[in-house]
């Protein structure tokens, strides 16, 4: 239990800490899932003494949740869902429950159920973000009532509790969801049929998919580039990657000096 | 003789790492921009109305991309310097910013929100899951390198040129960095679907001679994940939300797994 507690108060602490990178603070992208759920993994595991195994585990989820969510940005009013947040929790969830299982199908299972979950966490993160930013208003409100009665104190003061609504909301959110949250998860795993887990593993192999499928309807704009662009998928397939990979650059720099009649 | 010192610009720049901490829906960023340039104001009004008025004047709504918020930041601050010697007057300083927070905007978010983090994301991912663990190290050196450039460079580009900037940015050609970002996605993209979706199947064990299994399972891997990307990017495009694609297909997958289709 003591473990457990020393647990959740470090995924708290990461928590706060990501969550003030994915747009209040620095915005280094130490937000990103690629980085925050390798970060979380590497920490967590620490504490159990499976560094390795937790940054593993971290990288697998960071790979499926960044592409999940590359497109969602914090543009303007959009508050995009919490991938900070999802990618902290999905790793702490997915390590605790299933670090103490013997079999490496139990473990996976454990680790695919909580990044299905922490899909809904981030979810809930955004609302919770939403939420922040509407005491935010209310802070500004105040601090321009302030400044107009020459306090100018309030400025910084206004501003650096944005910062600390921001760190306390994530602190509490990924506390309570890793210390409540790790034994009703650990009891529906073991509640599934060994068949019925494996199937969670092909579910984690396709997982994939649905990221390049987001990243390509971003980056394919014309009739011509989704042409070149199945083709190098087909390439890809049947000859080995590392000499296509070259080609494939040997064919964008083609494609872009080709002649000025061939483009439109 | 410009009335203030590198180093404080420098300060001002670091400052705007926490421009979004206080974000909220009436002046957006405009808390944190005030924050930011707060030293600047302080050493060009002298305590009193003038610079109380200039406070008042940043609280008002302000919204950019927060790379390039330090461009507009050091512009803001030559206007109010020249404001400070009586040459301009308040609403030019008003309009220049609105005018310049909308560009960086515009030019901060195509360039990394919508073209260099998809692409740093893409080369972190070919690490990643070649299970190379600095991944996340790779990933942070290398989306924060234009990063810092941007945001420590542009408040001495800002202040020194101030509203002539916009010539300054318009030499990096961003319209033809973001294509080429983008078309160098475009490969990272077509290498990595055939080669890191996992498609299996039990059938060609069985079906197919030990010789070219390597190759049919390579073909399978290859047109399967082709196929699901392509139905993805379909409804994708469709607008249909990208939880509800990621629930169809595990109940999809489950279902193959149990006819013992997937494997």
């Amino acid at each position: 239990m003591p473990e457990h507690l020393t647990a959740s108060l470090l995924i708290a602490l990461i928590g706060g800490i990501v969550d003030l990178d994915s747009t209040a603070t620095w915005q280094f992208m130490i937000s990103q899932p690629i980085v925050a759920a390798p970060l979380t993994g590497l920490f967590l595991g620490g504490i159990y003494g499976e560094a390795a195994a937790g940054l593993k585990l971290g990288l697998m989820v960071g790979v499926i949740l960044q592409l999940l969510w590359i497109e969602q940005l914090p543009l303007g009013m959009n508050v995009p869902p919490d991938a900070a947040l999802a990618s902290v929790l999905s790793v702490a969830l997915g390590f605790i429950s299933g670090h103490s299982n013997e079999s490496y199908s139990e473990r996976e299972v454990c680790y695919t159920v909580a990044l299905l979950l922490s899909v809904a966490l981030g979810l809930l993160g955004r609302s919770l973000d939403m939420f922040v930013r509407r005491l935010n208003t209310s802070l500004d409100t105040w601090v321009c009532q302030k400044v107009e009665d020459n306090s100018l104190w309030a400025i910084a003061l206004g501003h650096t509790l944005g910062g600390v609504f921001t760190f306390t909301k994530a602190f509490v959110f990924c506390f309570l969801v890793v210390w409540l949250g790790v034994e009703p998860l650990k009891y529906f795993t073991q509640s599934l049929s060994f068949k019925h887990g494996s199937g969670f593993i092909v579910v984690q192999g396709l997982l994939p998919a649905i990221g390049f499928s987001v990243l390509a309807s971003m980056v394919l704009k014309s009739r011509e580039e989704i042409r070149y662009f199945v083709g190098g998928i087909i390439a890809f397939t049947l000859l080995p990657a590392k000499l296509w990979l070259g080609l494939g650059a040997a064919l964008v720099v083609m494609y872009r000096n080709r002649p000025a009649g061939v483009k439109k | 003789m410009r009335a203030l010192p590198r180093l404080l610009l420098a300060r001002i720049a670091f400052r705007s790492f926490f421009l979004q901490s206080s974000w909220n829906y009436r002046g957006m960023m405009s808390m944190g921009f005030l924050y930011s340039i707060r030293p600047g104001i302080d050493q060009l009004h002298s305590p009193g109305p003038a610079r109380e008025a200039a406070y008042m004047r940043h609280l008002e709504y302000f919204n950019t991309n927060p790379y390039f918020a330090s461009v507009v930041m050091g512009v803001t601050l030559a206007l109010e310097e020249r404001l400070s010697h009586g040459e301009i007057g308040e609403e030019v300083i008003h309009d220049t910013k609105e005018g310049l927070m909308t560009a960086c905007a515009a030019i901060g978010d195509g360039l990394f929100w919508d073209s260099w983090r998809p692409f740093v994301a893409v080369v972190a991912l070919i690490f990643a899951f070649g299970n190379y663990l600095l991944t996340p190290l790779i990933f942070l050196v290398l989306y924060n390198l234009p990063h810092l450039y941007f945001r420590f460079a542009g408040i001495f580009w800002g202040y020194r040129e101030g509203t002539h900037v916009i010539k300054t940015l318009r030499q990096f050609q961003f319209p033809q960095i973001r294509q080429n970002l983008r078309l160098g996605t475009m490969v990272l993209l077509a290498y990595l679907i055939p080669n890191h979706v996992n498609v299996h199947t039990p059938f060609l064990l069985t079906n197919l001679p030990l010789e070219y299994f390597y190759f049919g399972e390579k073909v399978v891997q290859g047109l399967g994940a082709l196929l699901l990307v392509t139905l993805g990017t379909v409804a994708y495009r469709a607008r249909v939300d990208v939880l509800l694609i990621s629930f169809l297909l595990m109940v999809c997958a489950l279902v193959l797994y149990h006819w013992g289709i997937l494997i």
